[in-house]
């Protein structure tokens, strides 16, 4: 936990009204050069877009696992809700264009209005599944949003208007890296405030004990729906960019497999820390990545490089067993990376300064 | 129901400010606690004692909600509190210490007693009206969005919850643990911590459980005098649970003596300590008759 309790650190002598939305001002035209910058890299920007997704799920599911010590372990059944949803919506207004805006500009209202709704349907199946299971203590939210992830993946399997097993082709590729960047961006900025707020304090609270919290007033309840409702929504945005850069989104990108993936994330980085979670999805990304590359210049002639997929999850068990061994509280614990970065710089230490 | 058919109890101000009404409690089989009854008003400084598993603890669990009485009424400020969930019983004025002590561990000092502060401001309970439901969760989603934004409301409430917490922190005596994680704090200065954070939720009443429990000498008898203190200063009634005779004696005006859920006395410390019930249940009924009666 921050041993500092002012709640941003943000740069002096601005007008407050300026001060809270600061950041999205200067990122937005950073997203835009960058995405230039990648326009005529393809396989940077869909790896790029991939690693994005994998951030926006691994630190909206931080807020429930790790700052409020519940146990989700459905969250790719909120990035399915997300990623049908605007991808029916945009697949449905393909045709259509705002005649006031230019193509592309409309495109954009478009994508932003599929993702909204994309996540908002997420953010309402939070509310009624995380409703009466976060009344409940303990594994109780583990077994249901287990269900839940199940449920929506045989549902999406079995309905005509989500192409069934086929999965829905055709959506319109709309999406780019400085969208996915920008909801990254937006996804961190909200962990972090939220997290230095006093809906923060209060989850880390009962993260720490339940029962005291409770005692001393606060609404536990309501604290964890709305961690779980803001966590689904952003599950599902993740969903809806996903669906507008990959060619055909099916049940089969959103199993158990792609929920324990996130866990993993969140573990590996540590339960708590934003940017643990955010360097646990990126190196997790690239490691299949790095799997292949590794196996291709090892001249395994592609075979053992296109079974890289199979093998992952066997990685990610080693990994998690490797470091349950050696830091069983992940890469950063509760911390931030700059909270623990200096201590492991030998010559950052007492006496030597 | 009609707003007439529960009226407002007479003469409010005399209403106390916790009652107990011939409470009952028992799981399965287990009476844990028998017709227990209780009145604390403002000013009051009440000790509750027995034995061990006497039902002390229970009785606390019930008062704050953490239990549902089988039977018998809990009333806080006049209002029947059965079945309220602890933290709408805590918005009513009735704040509590742990037994083994149960801070935030990994937050800091000040944050403890700030998430307590917060909480105060953040709900109110206004019966079961649906209208008021709805407007208190819209209420709540707002307040995320005044963080996300950093209004100047949210900073300045910042401000003022950081300051309360200071404050609380300095009467408490552990200013200088500010910024220090709560669970690298000494033990007397833990539960020190505990009573900070349970006056942060500015109780009218407060519940303390064994607040003396593994202290020494000194830092009873400087606890005793904060106890006093907390209560002049901040008008509380307070109800201590306590193993330390000496403590107890000391500074409660009326004691209420429990044994295997039932109360077998009350009175004031002198009438309670030679009372023949309560010393046969600490002493046993032998010491009775080996020492022909109560000193």
């Amino acid at each position: 936990m921050e041993t500092s309790s002012v709640p941003t650190p943000s740069p002096g002598g601005l007008p407050p009204a300026l001060r809270g939305i600061l950041p999205v001002l200067i990122a937005v035209p950073v997203l835009l050069l960058f995405d230039r910058l990648l326009a005529s890299a393809p396989f940077a920007t869909y790896l790029l877009s991939i690693m994005g997704v994998n951030v926006i799920l691994a630190v909206s599911l931080n807020i429930v696992n790790g700052m409020t010590g519940q146990f989700s372990i459905g969250h790719a059944g909120f990035m399915a809700v997300g990623a049908y949803v605007a991808g029916v919506l945009s697949l449905s207004f393909k045709e259509t264009a705002l005649s006031f805006l230019p193509v592309a500009a409309s495109d954009q209202v478009f994508l932003v209005v599929a993702l909204l709704a994309g996540g908002a349907a997420a953010a309402l199946c939070g509310f009624l599944v995380g409703l009466p299971s976060l009344r409940l203590r303990g594994d109780y939210l583990a077994i249901v949003t287990l269900g839940f992830g199940e449920i929506i993946r045989v549902v999406v399997q079995n309905t005509d208007a989500f192409g069934r097993a086929l999965g829905l082709s055709g959506i319109p590729q709309t999406s780019s890296l400085a969208m996915v960047g920008f909801w990254v961006f937006l996804v961190v900025l909200v962990a972090r405030r939220i997290a230095y707020s006093s809906h923060g304090r209060s989850l880390w609270a009962i993260r720490e004990d339940e029962v005291a919290a409770e005692a001393m007033g606060v609404d536990t309840t309501g604290y964890k729906v709305r961690a779980f409702v803001v966590s689904a929504f952003f599950a599902g945005i993740a969903g809806g960019l996903f669906a507008h850069f990959v060619p055909i989104i099916n049940p089969g990108s959103f199993t158990f497999v792609k929920s324990m993936e996130i866990v993993v994330m969140v573990v590996l980085g540590g339960l708590g820390s934003t940017t643990g979670a955010i360097v646990a999805a990126v190196f997790l990304t690239l490691l299949p990545e790095a799997l292949r590359s590794a196996f291709t210049v090892m001249g395994a002639e592609g075979s053992l490089a296109q079974k890289v997929d199979q093998i992952r999850m066997p990685v990610y068990g080693l990994l998690l067993v490797a470091l349950m061994l050696l830091r069983p509280q992940g890469l950063f614990g509760m911390k931030e990376i700059w909270e623990v970065l200096p201590r492991w710089l030998p010559r950052r230490r007492k006496g030597l300064a | 129901m009609s707003p007439g058919a529960e009226a407002s109890p007479p003469r409010q101000e005399e209403a106390p400010l916790l009652q107990a009404d011939s409470v009952s409690i028992q799981f399965g089989g287990l009476r844990a606690l028998t017709d227990f009854n209780l009145a604390i008003r403002k000013g009051d400084l009440q000790g509750l004692i027995g034995p061990n598993g006497a039902g002390k603890t229970t009785a606390f669990n019930v008062l704050t909600g953490v239990y549902r009485p089988t039977r018998g009424d809990v009333r806080v400020a006049g209002r029947r509190v059965n079945g309220w969930l602890p933290h709408q019983i805590n918005h009513l004025g009735l704040a509590r210490t742990f037994q083994n002590i149960r801070l935030f561990r990994a937050l800091t000092a000040l944050d403890n007693v700030k998430v307590a502060c917060r909480a105060q401001g953040a709900l109110h309970v206004e019966g079961a009206d649906l209208g008021a439901k709805l407007r208190g969760a819209l209420r709540n989603y707002r307040d995320w969005w005044r963080a996300l934004l950093l209004t100047p409301g949210f900073m300045a409430e910042e401000r003022e919850l950081t300051r309360q917490a200071e404050r609380l922190l300095e009467v408490m005596g552990l200013s200088h643990r500010r910024d220090e994680e709560a669970r690298n704090l000494p033990y007397g200065e833990q539960r020190r911590l505990e009573i900070a954070r349970a006056l942060g939720t500015r109780p009218r009443v407060l519940l303390l459980d064994e607040p003396a429990a593994g202290m020494n000498t000194r830092e009873k008898a400087d606890l005793m005098v904060l106890i006093r203190k907390l209560r002049d200063d901040f008008s509380l009634g307070i109800l201590v649970i306590e193993h330390d005779m000496k403590l107890v004696m000391g500074i409660c005006e009326q004691i209420t003596v429990l044994d295997h859920g039932e109360t077998i006395a009350r009175g004031a410390p002198e009438q309670v300590r030679s009372d023949r019930k309560v010393i046969e249940a600490y002493l046993g009924d032998n010491y009775l008759e080996t020492h022909g009666g109560a000193a």
